[in-house]
């Protein structure tokens, strides 16, 4: 056994050594980039002993400037190595690879180093790279026994032989310092950038076979420090390596390395795109539909252990679109299993959230709302090209895969479509929705200096910004404030955003700097105030998902709510649906706010406004679904008796049946300050 | 005008650079900025003094191309070189736009052809170079590479990019340093999701230019004139990825039927009015490259821009 780091220690010594050993002027022909590697690190050019060391001095004597400069100095003695040896690839040849790179046609670059001890075990491992759309470049010995092997090298068959000796590895590491240069804007002598460019964007990896001297070794390891995994298959210890059998070397670098071969194409009979997420599908272009308050619906998105989880499994219990009537509304349960080391049980809401994206990428697929209270509906158009409720589930498998490889390694989905088993399963959901709601419960919006934003809904409202605080979820009901943080953490470019509160301009109706700030620029320019906890004066924007609707009625001097499910007519002479393609689209709209259910319970729930006691009016399905909840509230704020006084629809139909109504029970809203 | 408009955008337009003159590495005799605006389109005090260029454009392969703008330019249709001459020289195009249209027969495969079309152009002309290239993906990569090499140094605009396919001609830009138009479906939000797209690959915004795809004047160009207000809109209310100069090419007004039927001897002047008010329409609206066909559009184009166009700085 090797000891790596001893090895090191000695080869960086004999390298210094030699570092002051050559004389005269060297360097490459045909590249812009004098010596990329010392180049790219240090921004010196070197060219002569005394600039290669103070370049060698600068990065604390790095073994891969001391390898370059040796390299390039013998290089300029011996010239160029005859074919099939590459020696320095030209800035020309380096386009035209760093092209593919960019392109997609090459996935990432492999270093093949050393002498194998099997030329097949070399040869196995090149054929895999090879059938993966890896670049592999080969330095020393493993040439020889690769093309003794039967294996043709050359940049045809993705194979570059660099040059005869395992130092030509460097030349490795100057293609991507040049790449870095050329096609990362990565400026020379900024260390810093070129590290985190190799580190995130260059998808390479470096296997080690035996036969490496000290000096070898040193550059072979300083290549760790650019986020390479080194792979090693001969008899080398070292903590920060990785052990692999020839079987198992490539798999383990990419693995190391999240090189992922992606999968392009959903196989489904229908076309799935961002592109298509913005359609919707109107009753006549539908073939079936789900929920939408017409059948049962529901998703759900759990994790489960890794064995619990079959990758790709898609499960139909229920009748398959064969078997539905054209234009019926039928009963659906989406119910979606992750697996994944890194998943953790709070990204379960955040995830479960992106079905509504993936739903809707699909051609002829479409999606609105959540949990619960969704809505879907297939397409004629889809239905006629084949596309089966199976295939919904295809392609969510598909798309958390594609769109969290970092998070989940498996995803399984059962699509039920039997009523009484979607009622069933419905049960559990809600308690798990139940669950979820509870975790943030207790949470103040004073305890944080920091909300997040959501914007997912700027596809069908372009100026749209939901600002989420502990206190108030999305409108939509679907995202809390800690799944908005924790979808930050886990995509920090994504639709949710911190918004830093900023100072008070008003704390009861719940106007901030910060948040001000945020969205005027989220809103592009739009939106100038956003009164958080306000119906009546800069009310937040609406997407079209509320789960509610909060609108002023005048006459009576109040605000009502009216849910998605409900679809009755309310007191101010408008259905939900009605009201809803009144204030949605992203538009700021006084008088009229989009909320979630969850917000209804809440302190700060029409805090600008006085508070519940604002509140005249709510279906009684509402009503009845949070009454425990709404009662425990009530009796807090010392108004028990109030739930009593909130008129649904079987007390007050119309306006002037409300207005008799809380004259009746002597609302308190009646003698609260006016409204307008 | 005597007229301030009251707009208090945060914003502008952020400029890209088209075709590279000896000093800046290419052979082109001029080499344009377009972009910079502050303001919305056309309006004093706030865009930049030049008027929106005309591009002239041909095809490597006429099998396609309507048929009266193939009569309107008589027999140099047949040659690149002469074509791209007569362009410059004859009709006073301020831009070349070479469609390689051969890429679009059945399995092409002749990949050296390209290069050597691209050279040719660029050899025929000073004038800074848009290259169409396929919109087939399986060959993309192999064309857009040619393009990309056959223009080297001269900062080609290189299309047409779309959210299904954008690494090969992003791949292309960045290896070779061109520019990229990136073409959505009429649709703001698409726009700027494949502007991210391109950035996140790694494209710069200074080499993107927005397609926002038009249709021709009465039949659809509302559509197209709505999306690309909006995309000035978000461009000066400070939205960086959405704050690119934009191309236009109605390129469906030689087709439509009340050119195709028009009477004979009044056809050229109806394919030419056709082209010129979609052309006028989309300057309006905040294109600072406008695409024509018709030789006879040009001149007529250039000539109402320059009345159009306030003088830099001027109010």
């Amino acid at each position: 056994m090797v000891d790596v780091n001893t090895a090191v220690q000695s080869g960086s010594a004999l390298l210094k050594k030699q570092m002051g050993s050559f004389a005269g002027s060297f360097g490459y022909e045909e590249t812009a980039y004098h010596l990329p590697v010392s180049f790219a690190l240090t921004g010196i050019a070197v060219h002569d002993p005394a600039t290669a060391a103070s370049a060698y001095a600068k990065m604390q004597d790095n073994p891969l400037i001391a390898q370059e400069c040796l390299l390039a100095v013998k290089a300029g003695k011996a010239g160029r190595e005859p074919a099939p040896y590459t020696g320095f690839i030209p800035d020309t040849v380096l386009r035209k690879l760093g092209y593919s790179l960019v392109d997609g046609s090459i996935i990432g670059l492999a270093l093949l180093v050393g002498r194998p001890e099997k030329g097949s075990d070399a040869a196995g491992i090149c054929r895999e790279l090879q059938e993966k759309y890896m670049l592999t470049f080969l330095a020393g010995d493993i040439i020889a026994s690769l093309t003794g092997n039967g294996v043709k090298v050359g940049l045809d068959y993705r194979l570059i032989p660099l040059g005869s000796t395992n130092a030509h590895g460097v030349h490795f590491v100057d293609i991507i310092a040049r790449v870095a240069m050329m096609f990362g804007g990565v400026t020379p002598g900024d260390a810093g950038r070129l590290l985190t460019y190799a580190a995130e964007r260059a998808k390479a990896i470096v296997f080690v076979f035996p036969g490496l001297s000290d000096e070898d070794l040193a550059l072979v390891d300083a290549m760790r420090v650019l986020g390479f995994p080194i792979v090693s298959l001969g008899k080398y210890e070292s903590g920060d390596w990785i052990s692999a059998s020839a079987e198992d070397a490539v798999r383990r670098g990419m693995e190391a390395k999240g090189i992922k071969v992606t999968v392009t194409a959903i196989p489904i009979p229908m076309g799935c795109s961002p592109a298509f997420e913005g359609k919707s599908i109107r009753k006549e272009e539908m073939y079936v539909e789900f929920g939408g308050g017409r059948s049962p619906a529901f998703e759900l998105l759990q994790m489960k252990k890794k064995d619990e989880v079959t990758d790709g499994k898609i499960t139909v219990i229920g009748p398959e679109i064969t078997a539905m009537k054209e234009g019926s509304a039928n009963p659906l349960a989406i119910i979606i299993s992750v697996a994944g080391p890194a998943m953790k049980k709070d990204y379960e809401p955040v995830l479960e959230r992106r079905i509504h994206n993936f739903v809707n990428y699909g051609e002829g697929s479409w999606h609105v709302a959540q949990r619960d209270l969704i809505w879907v509906r297939l397409s004629k158009e889809a239905v006629a090209k084949g596309v089966k409720i199976e295939h919904i589930g295809k392609l969510l498998a598909s798309k958390f895969r594609m769109d969290f490889p970092s998070l989940i390694d498996a995803v399984s989905v059962t699509l039920i479509t039997d009523r009484d088993k979607v009622l069933a399963a419905k049960r559990d959901a809600e308690s798990v929705y139940a669950e979820r709601d509870a975790r943030i419960r207790g949470m103040k919006d004073s305890d944080v200096s920091i909300y997040y934003s959501c914007t997912l809904c700027q596809t069908f409202a372009p100026n749209h910004v939901c600002v989420i605080t502990p206190e108030r979820p999305a409108l939509c009901g679907a995202i809390s404030w800690l799944d908005g943080r924790i979808a930050y953490e886990i995509s920090p470019a994504g639709a949710n955003q911190p918004v830093e509160k900023g100072k008070a301009i008003n704390e009861i109706t719940g106007e901030y700097e910060g948040v001000n700030r945020f969205v005027k620029k989220a809103s592009h320019g739009e939106v100038d105030r956003c009164s958080l906890y306000a119906v009546m004066e800069f009310p937040m924007t609406c997407c079209g998902c509320f789960e509610c609707i909060a609108l002023m009625l005048p006459e009576v001097n109040g605000i009502m709510v009216v849910h998605r499910e409900f679809t009755g007519m309310t007191p101010s002479g408008m259905t939900f649906s009605t009201l809803a393609g009144t204030i949605g689209g992203g538009a700021q709209t006084p008088g009229f706010a989009g909320i979630s259910k969850q917000y209804i319970l809440s302190d700060r729930f029409l805090q600008a406004e006085g508070g519940i006691r604002r509140l005249v009016w709510m279906p009684s399905s509402l009503r009845e679904e949070l009454k425990s909840r709404l009662l425990k509230k009530l009796e807090e704020q010392g108004i028990p008796d109030f739930f009593d006084k909130i008129a649904d629809e079987t007390t007050a139909a119309t306006i002037e049946d409300l207005s008799s109504f809380l004259a009746k029970v002597d609302h308190p809203a009646l003698s609260m300050a006016p409204l307008i | 005008m005597g007229l301030t408009p009251p707009f208090d955008w945060t914003g502008s337009v952020g400029t890209v650079t088209l075709g590279a003159t000896a000093a800046e590495g290419g052979t082109r005799s001029v080499s344009y900025r377009i972009g910079g605006g502050t303001t919305l389109p056309l309006l004093p005090g706030g865009n930049p003094g030049h008027a929106p260029l005309v591009a002239f454009e041909i095809c490597d392969d006429i099998k396609l191309w309507p048929a009266i703008a193939l009569k309107a330019c008589g027999n140099v249709t047949g040659d690149i070189a002469a074509w791209a001459k007569i362009a410059e020289n004859t009709y006073q195009a301020d831009v070349i736009r070479l469609y390689l249209t051969s890429t679009r027969q059945r399995n092409f495969s002749d990949f050296a052809k390209i290069k050597t079309t691209v050279r040719a152009v660029l050899d025929a002309t000073t004038l800074p170079v848009i290259i169409e290239g396929s919109n087939e993906p399986a060959i993309d990569s192999e064309v857009f590479l040619a393009c990309g090499e056959a223009g080297q140094g001269e900062r080609l605009l290189l299309g047409t990019a779309e959210a299904g396919r954008y690494r090969s001609i992003a791949a292309a830009a960045l290896a070779y340093n061109h520019g990229v138009i990136a073409q959505s479906p009429i649709d703001i939000n698409l726009a700027k999701q494949l502007n991210i797209l391109l950035r996140e690959i790694g494209v710069p915004n200074n080499q993107i230019v927005i397609d926002p795809y038009t249709g021709t004047l009465g039949y659809g160009f509302e559509y197209s004139f709505s999306a690309m207000e909006r995309i000035r809109f978000a461009a000066l209310k400070g939205d960086a990825d959405l704050a690119m100069p934009m191309i236009c090419s109605a390129i469906d007004s030689l087709n439509i039927k009340e050119v195709r039927d028009a009477n004979p001897a009044g056809q050229d002047r109806m394919a030419i009015s056709w082209e010129c008010y979609a052309g006028i329409a989309a300057a309006a609206a905040g294109a600072e490259i406008v695409c024509v066909r018709h030789p006879g559009s040009v001149a007529l184009l250039k000539d109402t821009f320059s009345h159009l166009t306030p003088k830099s700085g001027g109010a």
